[in-house]
């Protein structure tokens, strides 16, 4: 919409300036005076501190830069090299996409869900409303070490709850895959209110007559659902599913904090990479090339998952 | 055509007796739904600040107490004497305070030139503002780190607002261009026509009018930044400008503490970290949710 709106303004503003141009150019020249005034700090602070660190992370990418041994040392490759065969990296390449997968698609299921229950006239709604707030309000660290312990193999609440229903014990956080599972469970729980919000949003823009419409056709809850709801979310959707996607394929608090990216390697993300490789281990040249690789999956995740967003763009 | 539908529609509904479930059994599955719901939701919170008020002995116990049976607030006082707590406390209000403050004033005038000042190639900026939340914060580090190192900005505050603020710009940008197409444009003209220059505009015709809006990012990004952990563990490394969130995770991995994580101190340090969002979030939760569901929706 924004982007729609400042799109019309400018071709408006050509047609505006051709017939100005007869009178003198001095307005559209003290508008462009105006817009870059008002841009420059948010644009400069940007190219500073994203776009500049982007392009410079080539660079070091292709040297053994330690700012403990300067000077940096050019090495080409050598960093690529030694990353394809690091089996920490490429491991956490295949754990990075999945989490991410993963996350995304039960964030945006359970987040419809979480909107649709919260749409339903009940009593304390207001209260169950401002209570899907509350994890998205908690800090990420907190969340990853309150789930830590209610993971906890000893003294943890999942696993005497699991206990007490089945009988069984289950070692989660010692366990490659349950750690991964627990990971994303602690992710998808901090994720999916924020979701559930923007549906709900989009819920209370849908026409109660479409409901009462299809109600008078003898559709059940799920017809109406499928036929009403999902449609007219799908739009919202695409566009949360692009954006978590991602946004969580930078995930670092999470991991850092809950796992430290353990058992082994087993939920070692490239965000966690990344961080270790510079900060614990000073190798600055190899950290920028796991960020090349970091940028390469963000490109092509981003990329396909824009090839689906035009796709269910022009479908509806 | 209604006719025809009610006809059609008659068959279907007693085609299966399952079809249409009676309204009590619809209504007792609503609210167990809430139910689940709620203690999904509050349960981990519940958890936390129940650790956080059991006494140290009583909490290393299996099978783990689901209850409260003896409060104690000692967690707390021994948290505050552990770390310097005070001194991170008021470092995370400078940090986040900081950030929202610059972040939501500079993307404020930004969001302005993008929505109301017609110029060419606006589109391009906007979608540059948006691109760039793409980039990893995590990849950008190592880079950073550097040009904060030659201009000493490494344990500086400022330095740490100017990278928490910039993170948060493109979220506000979008979220603010479309409160600021909201202004009806013939106020501006009205007080353009009579003489007004752009600073004079913008500070007594617009900033009144959006207030809500900038008030509404203000609170959303001083949360974000309050909870932020990255910034602050890799450009904050002293006491005085270390926050909240680098305290709880060097509790969590302190190696002084021996192989058992102090849970007590941790569940204290996270309670004590929540509160001020909770108050936040309850207290603003009409503007919270506008602002959080504004670029979702209406982009």
């Amino acid at each position: 919409m924004a982007q729609m709106a400042a799109g019309k303004g400018a071709t408006m503003d050509g047609q505006g300036r051709r017939k100005r141009r007869g009178r003198g150019t001095s307005l559209a020249g003290q508008r462009y005076l105006a817009a870059v005034l008002l841009l420059v700090p948010a644009v400069a602070l940007r190219l500073f501190t994203a776009f500049y660190p982007f392009v410079h992370t080539f660079y070091l990418a292709l040297t053994n830069y330690n700012p403990a041994f300067p000077p940096a040392q050019f090495i080409g490759f050598g960093n690529l090299k030694r990353m394809a065969t690091d089996a920490a990296v490429t491991s956490s390449i295949a754990f990075t996409i999945l989490f991410v997968l993963i996350s995304t698609l039960l964030e945006l299921v359970l987040g419809l869900a979480v909107g649709s229950l919260l749409n339903k006239p009940f009593k304390g709604r207001g209260v169950a409303r401002a209570a899907n707030l509350i994890p998205w309000a908690m800090p990420m660290v907190v969340c990853a070490l309150g789930f830590r312990w209610m993971f906890d193999g000893d003294y943890g609440i999942f696993p005497d709850l699991i206990w007490r229903v089945s009988g069984l014990r289950f070692p989660w956080l010692i366990n490659s895959w349950g750690s991964r599972a627990a990971v994303i469970i602690t992710n998808v729980w901090k994720s999916t209110p924020f979701l559930g919000l923007v549906f709900l949003a989009a819920l209370q823009g849908v026409p109660a007559e479409l409901y009462e419409a299809a109600r008078v056709d003898g559709a059940n809850a799920w017809q109406s659902f499928r036929s009403v709801t999902l449609p007219l979310l799908l739009p919202q959707a695409t566009t949360m599913g692009l954006f978590m996607l991602v946004w969580q394929l930078a995930s670092f608090d999470l991991i850092y904090t809950m796992t430290g990216g353990g058992p082994g390697f087993a939920t070692q993300v490239l965000a966690y990479n990344i961080y270790q490789a510079a900060f614990g281990g000073l190798n600055f040249g190899y950290a920028s090339a796991i960020s090349l690789a970091l940028f390469a999956v963000v490109f092509v995740m981003g990329g396909l998952g824009l090839l689906l967003y035009r796709r269910v763009e022009v479908m509806f | 055509m209604p006719q025809i539908d009610v006809v059609g529609g008659e068959p279907r509904r007693s085609k299966g007796p399952g079809a249409r479930v009676p309204r009590w059994v619809s209504k007792a599955m609503l609210y167990l739904g809430v139910l689940a719901f709620l203690a999904i939701i509050l349960l981990p919170f519940y958890w936390i600040l129940l650790s956080s008020i059991t006494p140290k002995f009583k909490m290393f116990s299996i099978p783990p107490r689901y209850w409260p049976d003896e409060i104690t607030f000692e967690n707390y006082r021994k948290m505050a004497q552990t770390i310097p707590f005070t001194r991170y406390l008021a470092n995370s209000f400078v940090f986040a305070f900081g950030s929202s403050v610059v972040s939501v004033a500079l993307a404020f005038l930004a969001s302005y030139a993008l929505a109301r000042v017609r110029f060419r190639g606006s589109n391009l900026v906007f979608m540059g503002f948006l691109v760039s939340i793409a980039v990893p914060q995590v990849g950008t580090l190592v880079p950073l780190f550097e040009m904060f190192r030659i201009f000493h900005l490494i344990n500086k505050p400022i330095g740490l607002i100017t990278l928490m603020s910039s993170l948060l710009v493109p979220f506000t940008v979008w979220i603010l261009v479309s409160f600021v197409q909201q202004v009806p444009a013939e106020i501006e003209e009205a007080a353009s026509i009579d003489g007004a220059r752009l600073p004079q505009i913008l500070w007594h015709v617009v900033v009144p009018v959006v207030k809500p809006a900038l008030a509404t990012m203000t609170i959303i990004n001083f949360i974000i930044s309050w909870n932020e952990l990255l910034y602050p563990l890799v450009f904050a490394t002293d006491r005085l400008t270390k926050t909240l969130s680098v305290g709880l995770v060097e509790l969590a991995v302190d190696p002084s503490m021996g192989a058992g994580r102090p849970w007590d101190l941790m569940s204290a340090l996270s309670v004590t970290m929540i509160i001020p969002v909770l108050i936040l979030v309850l207290g603003f939760q009409r503007l919270i949710i506008s602002g959080l569901t504004r670029g979702a929706v209406k982009g």
